[in-house]
C-alpha cells in the first residue's frame, strides 16, 4: 500500500476529526505536498460542506440493512456496479449517504461488534510517569507538547532545522530560548531544592545578589522540617568557594541555623573554614555551627577535634574563636 | 507457711535471672607480661581507651599487666569484642613499644577497655597515647615523659625529666617530690592544671588562661602580657615550666604550705592598679581582669565592668555603660546615657541607646534597636544591623552587610564585603549619606519628596551585569574603563538637590529606590 493510498483511507477520519493528533498533523503534511491527494481531499471536503447544506434525508430502512448486512458478513463478489440515480445532485447525495454509511459502519464493525475481552492480569507497575518538564541544558520536545501558541516575544537564537533522515517525515527544530520561568513549590519539594541547590552553587548573577538569596534561604531552611542535606551542601560549597565575605559569612550563618542532621555531612567544610578562613566573623559562625553539631549528639571526628584543638591554644587566634572551640570540645565524650 | 515460703524464693529466683538477664554481660582477661628494657631505653604506650599506671622502678626490664574487659549486649558480642581488643608488643630492649589495637566497626555492641599496670627502671624515657583515659598516672621516673590525651585525669608524681603534657579534657596534677630541675610544659583546653613543689624551689612559671585564674601561694614576682602570666619563685634561673589552659584555672602550689594561701594573681594585678598602668594596651589590660559572667535585670545609675572571658546581660542600666571583655556577649536592653561596649570577640546586642553609642567587637555580629544619638559602631567581621538611628551614625565591617531600617540622620556606611542597606526617615527630607562598599551593593531608600545631590560609582568588571538603577529620574550616567574594568557614575540632583549623597559598590549594583510608606518592623521583646 502506498503513502497516498494510507493517506487517503485516514481522510473520512480527518473529516470528521476523529484521526488520533500524530496521524492528523502526517495527513495534513502530506496533503500538502501531494498535489493528487490534496485535489481527492478538496473534493471530499467540498462533498462534506455540501452535504452540510442539504436537507437530512434519512436513508432507507433496506439499504441500511443491507449496507450493514455486507459490512457485518463477508462481501459478495459483486460483478457489476448499477447506477441508481442519473442526476448529480442525488449522486452526491448518495456518495454522503454511502460516505455516513461507511463511516459509521466502520466505526460500527470496529469497536461495536468485536466483543470485548479482559484478560485477567496481575496489576503491577512497569514505570513510573516522569515529571511533565525537567530542566536540563538540553530538551527535547515533541512538537505534540508544545503549545501551538507562542506567548509574548522570547529571545529565541542560534536556531537549526534538524532533517536527519530525509526519507521520512520527521523533522527537528533547535534553538536557545531565553524565557521568564516561575517554578512554584514547597521548601521540601525536590526539584524546588535541586533548582535551589543549582543556583546557589552556579548561579553568579543572581538578583538581587547572592547574599540576599542565602538570607531567603536561611529563612526558609532554617525553619524545623524544612532543613534539607542538599540545601547544607550548597550552602557548604558557597562557604567554600564564594569570594565575597559576607556570602561566606551568610552561608556559615545558614548552616549553623540548620538542623544538625542537614549540616552535619557539612562538618569538613566547616572545619575547613576554621581552620583556613581570614574572616574572624566566617570562623565564629563555623566553630558555632560546629558547636551546635556537637550538642545535638553529633560525634566529631579525629580531624574535627584536632582542628578545634589547634584552635582553641592558637594564640593568634580570636579570643572569642578559641574559648567557643574549647566549649566544642568540653562536650567530646568516649 | 512452707508454701508461702517456696513461692517466695521461686519469685526470688525469678526476679534474680530476670535482672541477670537484663544487665550487660562483661569479661574481664587478666594478662603479665615481663621483658627486657635496658636502664637507659624508651618506653611507649598507645591505649585509646582505659587507664595507665607506670611506676619507675629500681630494677632493669619491663613489667607489664593488663586487664581487659569487655561489656557486650550478650555473650556473642563479649566474645566479638575479646577477639577485636588485642594487645600488640612491638620493640626490643632498647625501644618497648605496647599498643591496644580496637578494631573500628560499625554498629558493634560492645565496650572494651585496658587496664595498664607497668614497671620499668626509672631512669628510662616514657611516652604515652591515649583518647579517653579515666586516669593517666606516672610516678618516680626520671627519664622524660611525654603524655598525650583526650580526656582524662594525668597524674605525674616524683617525674624529675623534662615533661610534655598535652590533654583536652580533664585535669593535670603534677607534684614535684624534689626541686623541678627540667623544663616541664603543659597544655590543656578544658582542664585544671595543678603543679606543687617544694617551697624553696627556683623557677620560671609561665601560665596561661583565657577564661580562668592564675593561683599560688608562692612568693612570685610576675609580669602579665595579655592573658599570659611570667612570673618568677624565689631565685631566677630555674627550669621553666610552662602551664597553658583554655578555659580552666591554673594553679602553683608550695608543698607544705597551706591551701588557704592561695591568691588569684589577676585580682591582684587589678588591685595593684597594673590594669591602668596598661590602659593604653587594651587587650593585654584586659586579659589581666577575672573572667566572670554577669547577668542583671536592671542596674540604677552607671555600670563599668570589664573582663577578660565572659558574657555580660543587662536588662536596663540607669546610666552610662562601658562594658569591656575579651571575648564574650554583650546583650544589653536600655541604656539611658552614654554606651560604650567593647568586645575583642563576640556578637553584640544592643537595644535601646539614649545617648551617644561606641560599639565595637573584632569579630561578630552587631545588632542595634536605636541609637537616639547616633554613634560609632564597627565590626572587624560581621553584620551590623541598626533598627533606628537619630544621629550622625559611623558603620563600619571589615566583611558583612550593614544595614539600617530607619535612618533620621546622617549615616557613614563602610564594609569589605558585603550589601549596604540604608531606608532613609520618611520625615526626612534630605540627610548626608555616605555607602561605600568594596564588594557588593548599595541599596538606598528615598522617600518620594527626599532632595539630594548623588554622586553615585560602581565599579565592575562586568559592566553588562552590575549598573545603577533609579526610580528617581534625572541622573546623568557615564561609563568610562578604568583599566580592566569599567567605571559607571550617576550624578545629578533629587527634586532640586539637598545634602550630598556618596555612594560606592564595587563588583556590584546601586539600587536607588524610592519608598511610599513609613518602615515598620517587628521586634521580638527582650527576655
Amino acid at each position: 500500500m502506498s503513502e497516498c493510498d494510507v493517506m487517503r483511507e485516514g481522510m473520512p477520519l480527518l473529516l470528521t476529526e476523529s484521526l488520533d493528533p500524530v496521524r492528523r498533523e502526517l495527513t495534513h503534511s502530506h496533503i500538502e505536498r501531494c498535489p493528487a491527494c490534496g485535489d481527492e481531499w478538496n473534493g471530499l471536503r467540498e462533498t462534506w460542506r455540501l452535504m452540510g447544506e442539504l436537507p437530512k434525508v434519512e436513508v432507507p430502512a433496506s439499504i441500511k440493512e443491507r449496507v450493514l448486512e455486507a459490512v457485518g458478513q463477508p462481501r459478495p463478489q459483486v460483478a457489476t456496479v448499477v447506477p441508481l440515480f442519473r442526476r448529480v445532485v442525488l449522486r452526491r447525495l448518495a456518495e454522503a449517504a454511502a460516505l455516513v454509511v461507511l463511516v459509521g459502519g466502520s466505526y460500527y464493525a470496529g469497536h461495536r461488534t468485536r466483543p470485548v475481552e479482559l484478560q485477567p492480569t496481575q496489576a503491577t507497575i512497569n514505570s513510573v510517569a516522569p515529571a511533565r518538564y525537567s530542566i536540563a541544558e538540553s530538551r527535547v520536545f515533541p512538537a505534540d507538547l508544545v503549545s501551538p501558541t507562542i506567548e509574548g516575544r522570547p529571545d529565541i537564537e542560534n536556531v537549526s532545522f534538524i532533517d536527519t533522515n530525509p526519507n521520512d517525515d520527521a523533522i527537528g527544530l533547535s534553538f536557545d530560548i531565553t524565557s521568564h520561568v516561575t517554578v512554584t513549590g514547597r521548601p521540601t519539594d525536590k526539584s524546588m531544592v535541586r533548582l535551589l541547590r543549582y543556583m546557589l552553587e552556579n548561579h553568579e548573577t543572581m538578583s538581587p545578589s547572592r547574599s540576599k538569596a542565602i538570607d531567603w534561604v536561611r529563612a526558609t531552611y532554617s525553619r524545623p522540617g524544612n532543613a534539607d542535606p542538599e540545601i547544607a551542601e550548597a550552602l557548604g560549597n558557597v562557604l567554600r568557594n564564594d569570594a565575597h565575605q559576607n556570602v561566606r559569612i551568610k552561608a556559615a550563618d545558614t548552616l549553623k541555623h540548620m538542623g544538625a542532621s542537614a549540616a552535619s555531612d557539612t562538618r569538613e567544610i566547616l572545619v575547613e573554614a576554621l581552620k583556613n578562613d581570614p574572616n574572624p566573623a566566617v570562623r565564629i559562625k563555623a566553630v558555632e555551627a560546629l558547636a551546635n553539631l556537637a550538642r545535638s549528639g553529633v560525634q566529631l571526628d579525629s580531624a574535627t577535634i584536632d582542628t578545634l584543638r589547634q584552635k582553641a591554644v592558637q594564640n593568634s587566634e580570636n579570643v572569642y574563636v578559641r574559648v567557643k572551640a574549647a566549649e566544642v570540645l568540653s562536650s567530646v565524650h568516649q | 507457711m512452707r508454701v508461702r515460703l517456696s513461692s517466695a524464693c521461686v519469685a526470688l529466683g525469678l526476679l534474680l535471672a530476670s535482672t541477670a538477664s537484663a544487665r550487660p554481660m562483661a569479661a574481664t582477661d587478666r594478662l603479665s607480661e615481663t621483658l627486657s628494657l635496658g636502664i637507659g631505653g624508651s618506653f611507649w604506650i598507645d591505649n585509646p581507651i582505659g587507664s595507665i599506671e607506670i611506676v619507675g622502678t629500681d630494677s632493669p626490664g619491663l613489667n607489664v599487666t593488663a586487664v581487659r574487659t569487655v561489656t557486650g549486649e550478650d555473650q556473642a558480642a563479649v566474645n566479638e569484642g575479646r577477639e577485636q581488643t588485642v594487645i600488640n608488643f612491638q620493640g626490643d630492649q632498647n625501644v618497648r613499644f605496647i599498643q591496644t589495637v580496637v578494631a573500628q566497626t560499625h554498629a558493634r555492641n560492645w565496650n572494651s577497655t585496658v587496664a595498664y599496670t607497668i614497671r620499668v627502671p626509672r631512669t628510662v624515657h616514657v611516652r604515652v597515647a591515649s583518647r579517653f583515659a579515666d586516669r593517666i598516672r606516672i610516678a618516680n621516673i626520671a627519664g622524660n615523659v611525654t603524655v598525650k590525651s583526650l580526656t582524662g585525669l594525668i597524674t605525674l608524681d616524683g617525674v624529675s625529666g623534662a615533661s610534655i603534657i598535652d590533654i583536652t579534657n580533664g585535669k593535670v596534677v603534677f607534684h614535684y617530690t624534689q626541686k623541678p630541675s627540667s623544663h616541664a610544659q603543659i597544655q590543656a583546653v578544658n582542664a585544671d592544671i595543678d603543679v606543687s613543689v617544694p617551697p624553696d624551689s627556683n623557677l620560671n612559671w609561665i601560665a596561661d588562661t583565657l577564661r580562668g585564674d592564675v593561683l599560688t601561694n608562692l612568693p612570685v614576682r610576675a609580669e602579665f602580657q595579655g592573658s599570659l602570666f611570667h612570673g618568677t619563685v624565689n631565685a631566677p634561673g630555674g627550669p621553666n615550666i610552662t602551664t597553658q589552659t583554655a578555659v580552666g584555672n591554673v594553679r602553683l602550689l608550695g608543698n607544705g604550705l597551706p591551701i588557704t594561701n592561695l591568691k588569684s594573681l589577676r585580682q591582684v594585678a587589678e588591685s595593684q592598679n597594673v590594669v591602668a598602668q596598661q590602659k593604653m594596651l587594651v587587650a593585654r589590660s584586659l586579659m589581666l581582669r577575672p573572667a566572670r559572667r554577669v547577668q542583671l535585670p536592671i542596674v540604677s545609675g552607671g555600670f563599668d565592668f570589664a573582663t577578660s572571658v565572659g558574657d555580660v546581660s543587662v536588662g536596663e542600666i540607669r546610666g552610662p555603660a562601658r562594658i569591656q571583655t575579651a571575648a564574650g556577649e554583650i546583650e544589653l536592653g536600655m541604656v539611658y546615657g552614654d554606651c560604650n561596649v567593647g568586645s575583642l570577640g563576640g556578637p553584640l546586642d544592643l537595644g535601646d541607646i539614649m545617648g551617644t553609642l561606641t560599639a565595637s567587637t573584632g569579630a561578630g555580629d552587631v545588632q542595634v534597636r536605636s541609637a537616639a544619638l547616633g554613634g560609632h559602631i564597627s565590626t572587624a567581621g560581621g553584620m551590623i544591623r541598626v533598627l533606628y538611628t537619630a544621629g550622625p551614625t559611623t558603620l563600619e565591617s571589615g566583611g558583612g552587610d550593614i544595614v539600617v531600617r530607619q535612618a533620621a540622620g546622617p549615616i557613614n556606611a563602610t564594609t569589605q564585603s558585603g550589601d549596604i542597606t540604608i531606608t532613609a526617615d520618611p520625615n526626612q527630607n534630605t540627610q548626608k549619606i555616605v555607602a561605600r562598599t568594596e564588594q557588593g551593593n548599595v541599596f538606598i531608600n528615598l522617600h518620594p519628596r527626599f532632595g539630594a545631590d548623588i554622586d553615585a560609582t560602581v565599579v565592575t568588571a562586568n559592566p553588562d551585569l552590575n549598573s545603577i538603577r533609579s526610580d528617581f529620574s534625572g541622573l546623568q550616567i557615564r561609563r568610562e574603563s578604568d583599566g580592566n574594568k569599567t567605571r559607571i557614575r550617576a550624578t545629578g540632583k533629587l527634586n532640586g538637590g539637598g545634602e550630598r549623597i556618596d555612594l560606592y559598590a564595587e563588583d556590584g549594583d546601586i539600587h536607588i529606590t524610592t519608598i511610599s510608606g513609613s518602615p515598620v518592623t517587628i521586634v521580638p521583646p527582650l527576655p
